[in-house]
């Protein structure tokens, strides 16, 4: 096998770049409908039916060469061959959505400046013959002199004439150059360079493609001065019951089969620390962190849904206006209801925020948003605490106790940026200009795919992470054993008893007890863990280990005790990869330290206050 | 009817025409650079638009089509967009 070839694939925003990645070299990447879902290169391999192999790089999508973001920067950098340790590629895959031609071909005619070898894929081309476009391929491909290929990304068969193509344009390309970079080109006068798409457009385009009416008049409801944000609060609202609703018959069926499990374990083996660790350890940890996964499926499938639809830079351009009083704006919108689904993500999608300042801001602030993380600590909480009573007919008290979690999430958020939107001055306004995609079904296919990778990324986390440190905290509950005459638990005399109760004068008066303090630290390495860690400490703490954690901690808890945990969870920066991620995204320790101490430091307080306003509310 | 004024100052469903781009004060030292990039989306003297709806409450931002592409923008940016307002509805 020869070395790969590099090849770009370059395009605007939301052309269809990834799901053509995809389809080509059999990758998994995330697709959805919206400007800025890839931030970083991606590579993949594809052999060519003519015998070269091409090392694909998908790009973030760039309008142009010459005005960028800090992701396009990416693409640009490594086109031109800037950035140091990357080979610049070979030849450039210029994808164009042929429902959007004008702004596609604009760039196209940038790139052919570059002087490298350029294919054309026209993607979407069933969509935009649909909308009545007529377009000659043939004409097209002389107007520009560069080979065009029609695509259809979505089609298991959409890209094999492309494939034939790519293997066509590398036998013929130079070998890896390893020669200067490139220099821009200086930017041709804007209004030339659309002389010459009209031009193009001119010879190739018998009929424009039109967009169907249907389009207008669903964002005259969307973006209606009333009916719009009432449509938002409803979505939004609709997302957080469901996933309450929805989950509890799975989760019970899932419960049900955990008991099962353990029971039948328990009875199998001898009584030893292996029927502990495999008892206590795996069953009653890892198995209360699994059962959350319907409420995980549920909240992404909406996720998915709306990101695959066109909403959201829809509900971004409706918050733009109140995001803006607190120094942010509608683009910080899309990472930080990313960050709903894991701060993670939604962190590295701060890149397609232009303002640095607004950047640095959206991801101090990435980790308030409710990860699907903390949904275990909550849903077991509420369900432990909250009674299951429905208000006013139609919703349901723990929903609604879920909904304002979030929301406190929130309207944190929107007190820290105000505060710090107070001691900066904001010099001059950034521009919004952000692209409202055409609206689409979700593609079905797309969403179990989505949801079958997000199914699986859950149970690998509870099969490696968790159960690692499930295993490790079963280890170190259960040595050294207890002293002779005790009478605690043997846990209480542990490695980890002593830890736990070293750090219960810390939360003592948040009201945590050592069993909360011990579940807290290997919690850090993933949310959840906390569950599963409560599980194994208290079916060690000689609790009935039959019963559901759910109903020992109702039990054992008081309820201030269990707001108070709440609200800890909220704040609290009980994430080290967030930590890791935010360090990489700011190039500093600083930022993600301020990340950390502010969080603690309002985890703490809010503990304190619901604790104590608890206690007095209940005596 | 064929009044010249900015974009910010056209209410939903009216068509107009771009005249020219003008500066603003609003973007302090990157105002060139905002005029590129919308340039660069196609607002070009010449090109037609279609206003699609408004924001929170009918205000800020704007929502814009030209040909088949929809645009938001603040109505700061929309000051900078020179138009004239055309005659029938779309």
């Amino acid at each position: 096998m020869s070395t790969p070839l590099r090849v770009a694939l370059v395009g605007i925003p939301n052309c269809g770049k990834t799901a053509l990645f995809n389809r080509l070299t059999g990758s998994r990447a995330k697709v959805a409908n919206y400007a800025g879902v890839t931030v970083e290169k991606r590579s993949g391999l594809l052999t060519t039916p003519a015998g070269p192999v091409a090392e694909l790089l998908d790009l973030p999508g760039t309008y142009s060469l010459h005005v960028t973001s800090y992701d396009e920067r990416v693409t640009r950098e490594l086109l031109l061959g800037h950035q140091r340790g990357e080979a610049p590629p070979v030849a450039v895959l210029a994808v164009v959505d042929a429902c959007n031609l004008r702004l596609g071909l604009r760039l196209v005619l940038e790139l052919k400046a570059l002087g490298r070898p350029l294919l054309v894929a026209l993607n979407q081309i069933d969509l935009a013959r649909q909308r009545g476009l007529q377009l000659d391929r043939a004409a097209l491909e002389a107007a520009l002199g560069l080979p065009v290929v029609e695509t259809i990304a979505i089609r298991p068969d959409g890209a094999e004439s492309l494939k034939v193509a790519l293997g066509e344009l590398l036998q013929h390309a130079p070998p890896a150059e390893v020669g200067p970079p490139l220099m821009l080109p200086p930017p041709a006068e804007v209004e030339t360079r659309y002389h010459e798409v009209e031009a193009l457009l001119a010879a190739a385009v018998r009929r424009p493609a039109t967009l169907p009416a249907w389009q207008d008049r669903l964002d005259s409801l969307v973006l209606h001065p009333w009916a719009g944000p009432l449509l938002l609060l409803a979505v939004l609202f609709l997302m957080f019951q469901a996933v309450y609703a929805w989950s509890a018959p799975l989760m019970d069926g899932i419960d049900a089969g955990i008991a099962w499990l353990g029971a039948g374990i328990e009875g199998l083996l001898p009584d030893g620390p292996l029927k502990s660790l495999l008892v206590d350890g795996v069953i009653a940890g890892a198995g209360s962190v699994l059962v959350f996964l319907p409420q995980i499926l549920i909240l992404f499938a909406f996720i998915l849904a709306f990101e695959d639809s066109g909403y959201l830079p829809r509900a971004a351009m409706l918050l733009d206006r109140p995001m803006r009083r607190f120094g942010l704006s509608g683009r910080a919108f899309i990472p930080l209801l990313s960050s709903f689904a894991c701060a993670i993500p939604g962190i590295l999608a701060t890149r397609t925020i232009q303002n640095p300042r607004e950047r640095l801001l959206t991801i101090l602030l990435a980790p308030l948003m409710t990860c699907s993380a903390r949904l275990p600590v909550y849903a077991l909480l509420i369900g432990a605490f909250i009674p299951e009573r429905s208000i006013g007919g139609v919703f349901n008290l723990q929903g609604l106790t879920l909904f304002a979690l979030y929301l406190a999430g929130i309207g944190s958020s929107a007190v820290v940026a105000a505060i710090v939107q107070r001691s900066q001055r904001q010099r001059h306004d950034w521009p919004l200009l952000l692209e409202l995609p055409g609206w689409r079904l979700p593609n079905p296919r797309q969403l179990l795919q989505g949801l079958i990778e997000r199914a699986r990324l859950f149970l690998a986390r509870v099969g490696g992470v968790i159960l690692a440190m499930m295993v490790l905290l079963w280890g170190l509950s259960s040595f050294p054993g207890p002293p002779p005459g005790a009478t605690e638990a043997p846990i209480y005399y542990s490695v980890a008893g002593l830890l736990g109760r070293g750090l219960e004068w810390i939360f003592a008066p948040v009201g945590f007890n050592w069993q909360i303090c011990i579940a807290l630290v290997p919690g850090l390495a993933a949310r959840e863990v906390a569950v599963g860690a409560l599980g194994t400490v208290y079916a060690l703490s000689g609790q009935d280990s039959e019963a559901a954690l759910a109903s020992v901690i109702a039990a054992t808890w008081s309820l201030p005790t269990a707001l108070a945990l709440l609200a800890w969870y909220v704040y609290a920066p009980m994430c080290l990869p967030t930590l890791a991620v935010a360090r990489r995204e700011t190039n500093s320790w600083r930022w993600p330290l301020i990340m950390a101490g502010y969080l603690f430091g309002l985890a703490w307080i809010a503990a304190f206050v619901t604790y104590r306003v608890a206690l007095w509310a209940t005596t | 009817m064929a009044a010249a004024v900015t974009l910010d100052q056209l209410p939903k469903h009216q068509r107009a025409r771009i005249t020219g781009l003008l500066p603003s004060a609003d973007f302090g030292n990157l105002d060139a650079l905002v005029t590129v990039r919308l340039k660069e989306l196609g607002f070009l003297p010449g090109a037609e638009l279609t206003v699609v709806g408004f924001g929170l409450f009918g205000g800020d931002p704007v929502a814009v089509r030209i040909g088949t592409t929809k645009f938001a923008l603040r109505l700061a940016e929309a000051r900078k967009v020179a138009v004239i307002a055309l005659a029938e509805a779309a």
